[in-house]
């Protein structure tokens, strides 16, 4: 399973594709089981230059019943920096982020974009 | 402070609108996300992975009052109620807006303060001495050559586009608070036999993927030859820096591939072309010099009844007193440093109203003057021994009163994966672990200087390849694993750390730390601090406790 | 015919460009040429005895100190900037003019993009092929957004610390 990821223009803020749109909620975001519906949605975001930067697919994996990223960075950018639990995503709280919280399964990034060059 | 005058403010003003203009063309589409990113970096704003950073310059790690309550404000208003001092001295927004960005830089133009070349391959801020002025060990004040320096660098038409980042750190003391072993180029004033005064001139330092101490390339540098010399050092960089490898084209790689004698051999002709034409005129130095804003300090005895009553009454300032005050060249004042390593806190941290509290004190008790250092601690470095008891005071009601500096919960750590998108584990967690572990103000006492510093990636920004205990995050198949290092320094002895043994996952890594101060409580001989006592025990007593239970 | 920017005088306009950039592998047509420097030292003695006119293209590795005695018949020397981030070609530039006198057109060719404006004038480019279709005006407000330099470079302007004496 996968979903589409990017950050923002204007704000830099992590998004999820739904259906052409960008959610701000992991929880909302669009779940692909289909490689090519993923990759589609992939070049469709891509396109949408003044929306959203640099696009790209991350793996998910099934922990206690829900999705969550499969990688250890993804599941940080979904909710937000673990030094200050009321920033970011985690801050309004809820079943979904605990669940997101307690999610396992650490793999090494994938989709990782080299998002920024010193 | 140097005060900016027309010139200085509309230079300002010019970079800022044109940022403006390059963030409304990228907004309105005219030009893409490839071509847009390294216009933005060249003014300090990085995509990380919650939101955009915006990297302020604070030159030299010298800001005013005024300064840092503009910088308290943006934090407010465009932030999170707060700013992260970093070991570039500088200080970092984690949370802004790419629309908001113009708004900020005309905020901070306001205040003689810019994002200018805070990235991308140019000239980065010049970092100094946080106590430059205020120290009897210098025999110089740096800053006045680091401003040179700053506007030399500031736009340069031909060393804007480099293999890579350069940076460079000026000192003025024997005691060296700038890491300028381990820069691009280091800067250290001395006085010749003559009385003269010049630089020692090291090039090709560095941490990162291959970290060197840099070697001295010219051991006396007229100092105003200064400016022709640098042209020469980074034109030679410039042409033969390799730009085939990212990873290799720093100039230290450039340095140890020539090797230090054929690249000053190169410097030296480039420098005798150059000629005296590339130098500031004396008269622009003394400009430079006089443009700093005075300090005027009162004839005092080296001894305030008040602050001995005060410190004797309270055990909590006697403490703060031992720990986090230095001499100063003037009898009856003293150097304050304020500790942003709270224990539990993160790293360089201040929030908008912990920069107002600093603010005011600088305002009332400080001449206006406040210091970033590279340990991501502030200093006010002109305190009145009469006023330290009420600089505690607000400092500790502010929560920035903890009385660590240089104790081994004064711990560097960069952002890591918390924020950072080229991390590969958090460091922040880490440094909280183990500043926890040694909350204990008389144990850490005990223990004495002991330098910490975490990074969470290869990249280094969190220097650990030159803390006497240095800590390396790294992804192991997708768990973040942390190698510890021993034994290096960044200051006038440095070294680059030699690793310790295989990578320990998170939660060992406090205990480990506080193995290793184990060993070397049991070890040390008397007056050994914890690096002195590991370059003369070396590795062995440390690694086999650490990992005695692997056996 | 083709045209580029051109500095003359403090103006930047479009202007039209005699010159024909050939590769190593085109046969050469006729009028004038800008051409390789291996394509130069191979064969510029006789194109310039035919009475052409001819540039070099100095790639960034090529180093400027090869075209010293040969400076004097060229018109152009095309500085090639293959990526915008590739800096070699701001010292080849200054030092064709300050440390060779170098009075033909010094052109920037390849990546050239309207950051780079400030930079190229300042280096003493004063011919512009920009890869971003900028236009003159475009390229004017880009190069002159600076009322202040710190430093002293090719193009003359007054440094910063001069102007304040």
């Amino acid at each position: 399973m996968k979903a589409l990821t990017g950050n923002r223009l204007t704000d830099g803020d992590v998004v999820f594709w739904r259906a052409g749109e960008w959610v701000e909620r992991f929880v909302d975001a669009e779940l692909f089981a289909d490689a090519e519906a993923g990759e589609a949605a992939e070049a469709s975001a891509k396109s949408q230059q003044t929306v959203i930067v640099d696009p790209y697919l991350i793996d998910l994996v099934e922990s206690e019943g829900l999705w969550a990223p499969l990688s250890y960075r993804e599941r940080l950018r979904a909710l937000g920096p673990t030094n200050h639990l009321h920033h970011g995503k985690q801050a309004e709280g809820g079943a979904a982020i605990e669940a997101l919280q307690h999610a396992s399964g650490a793999a090494r990034s994938t989709g990782r974009v080299n998002l920024i060059k010193r | 402070m140097y005060q900016y005058d027309t010139l200085d403010k509309e230079f300002l003003a010019d970079r800022a609108a044109e940022f403006r203009e390059q963030v409304a063309r990228r907004l309105a589409g005219e030009i893409t996300e490839d071509q847009f990113k390294p216009i933005r970096l060249m003014n300090g704003l990085y995509l990380q992975l919650h939101a955009y950073m915006l990297r302020v310059a604070i030159p030299y790690g010298s800001l005013n009052p005024v300064q840092l309550r503009v910088l308290a404000d943006i934090g407010r208003k465009y932030d999170k109620g707060y700013g992260h001092f970093t070991t570039r001295q500088n200080l970092q927004f984690h949370w802004i807006k790419l629309a908001d960005t113009p708004e900020i830089l005309d905020a901070l133009a306001a205040v003689d303060m810019h994002a200018i070349q805070t990235s991308g391959n140019c000239i980065r801020n010049t970092t100094s001495d946080p106590y430059a002025g205020a120290t009897a060990e210098e025999i110089d004040d740096p800053r006045v050559w680091a401003e040179a320096i700053r506007q030399w660098s500031s736009l340069h038409p031909e060393y804007s586009f480099l293999p890579r980042k350069f940076k460079i750190a000026i000192t003025a003391a024997a005691k060296d608070r700038t890491a300028a072993k381990v820069h691009d180029i280091g800067l250290m004033l001395r006085r010749g036999r003559d009385g003269t005064m010049g630089f020692e001139v090291i090039v090709g330092g560095g941490l990162g993927r291959t970290p060197y101490v840099g070697p001295t390339i010219k051991e006396f540098l007229p100092a105003n030859r200064l400016l022709s010399y640098l042209d020469a050092i980074l034109r030679v960089f410039n042409r033969h820096g390799r730009r085939d490898n990212k990873y290799k084209a720093r100039i230290k790689i450039l340095v140890s591939a020539l090797g230090a004698a054929e690249f000053a051999r190169q410097v030296e002709e480039e420098w005798a072309k150059v000629g005296t034409v590339g130098d500031l005129p004396d008269t622009e130095i003394a400009r430079i010099r006089g443009a700093f804003a005075p300090t005027a300090f009162d004839t005092l005895i080296n001894r305030s009844e008040a602050f001995e009553a005060a410190k004797a009454a309270d055990p909590g300032l006697a403490r703060f007193a031992r720990n986090n005050l230095r001499e100063h060249k003037r009898a009856g004042y003293t150097i304050v440093e304020i500790s942003l390593k709270g224990i539990g806190d993160t790293p360089g941290d201040a929030t908008s109203d912990q920069m107002d509290v600093v603010a005011d004190l600088a305002e009332r008790y400080g001449q206006n003057d406040v210091r970033v250092t590279h340990e991501q601690n502030l200093v006010l470095p002109h305190v009145k021994l009469d006023d330290v008891p009420a600089v505690y005071a607000a400092l500790k009601a502010a929560g920035i009163g903890t009385p660590n500096i240089n104790l081994i919960s004064d711990i560097i750590a960069c952002p890591g994966l918390d924020y950072c998108a080229l991390a590969n584990a958090r460091a922040i967690p880490i440094a909280q672990d183990i500043a926890r572990t040694f909350a204990d103000q008389d144990r850490a006492e005990l223990i004495g200087e002991l330098k910490i510093k975490i990074s969470g990636c290869i990249n280094a920004c969190g220097h650990h390849h030159v803390g006497h205990i240095g800590i390396l995050g790294v992804d192991k198949k997708g768990e973040e694993f942390y190698q510890l290092t021993l034994g290096g320094s960044g200051a006038e002895d440095a070294a680059v750390g030699s690793a310790l043994g295989p990578a320990l996952p998170a939660d060992r890594v406090a205990p480990a730390i506080d193995i290793l101060v184990d060993v070397y409580l049991r070890e040390r001989a008397e007056g050994e601090r914890f690096l002195d006592t590991f370059r003369r025990t070396g590795v062995t007593p440390f690694k086999e406790a650490v990992y005695a239970d692997a056996h | 015919m083709p045209t580029r920017i051109k500095l003359i005088d403090g103006q930047f306009s479009l202007v039209e460009d005699p010159f024909t950039h050939v590769s190593d592998d085109q046969d050469l047509p006729r009028g004038d040429l800008i051409i390789s420097l291996t394509r130069f030292q191979n064969e510029g003695e006789r194109l310039l005895s035919e009475g052409r006119a001819v540039g070099v293209r100095l790639e960034p590795a090529e180093e400027v100190e090869v075209l010293a005695y040969d400076l004097a018949r060229l018109a152009v020397v095309a500085v090639a900037f293959p990526k915008f981030n590739d800096g070699r070609g701001y010292t080849a530039a200054r030092l064709l003019r300050e440390r060779y006198d170098f009075k033909g057109e010094v052109r920037a060719v390849g990546d050239i993009l309207r950051e780079q404006a400030g930079f190229m004038v300042r280096v003493g480019i004063d011919a512009f092929e920009p890869a971003d279709g900028s236009t003159p005006e475009q390229w004017a407000h880009a190069a002159h957004r600076q009322r202040h330099v710190y430093q002293r470079a090719a193009d003359r302007r007054t440094p910063a610390f001069a102007e304040r004496e």
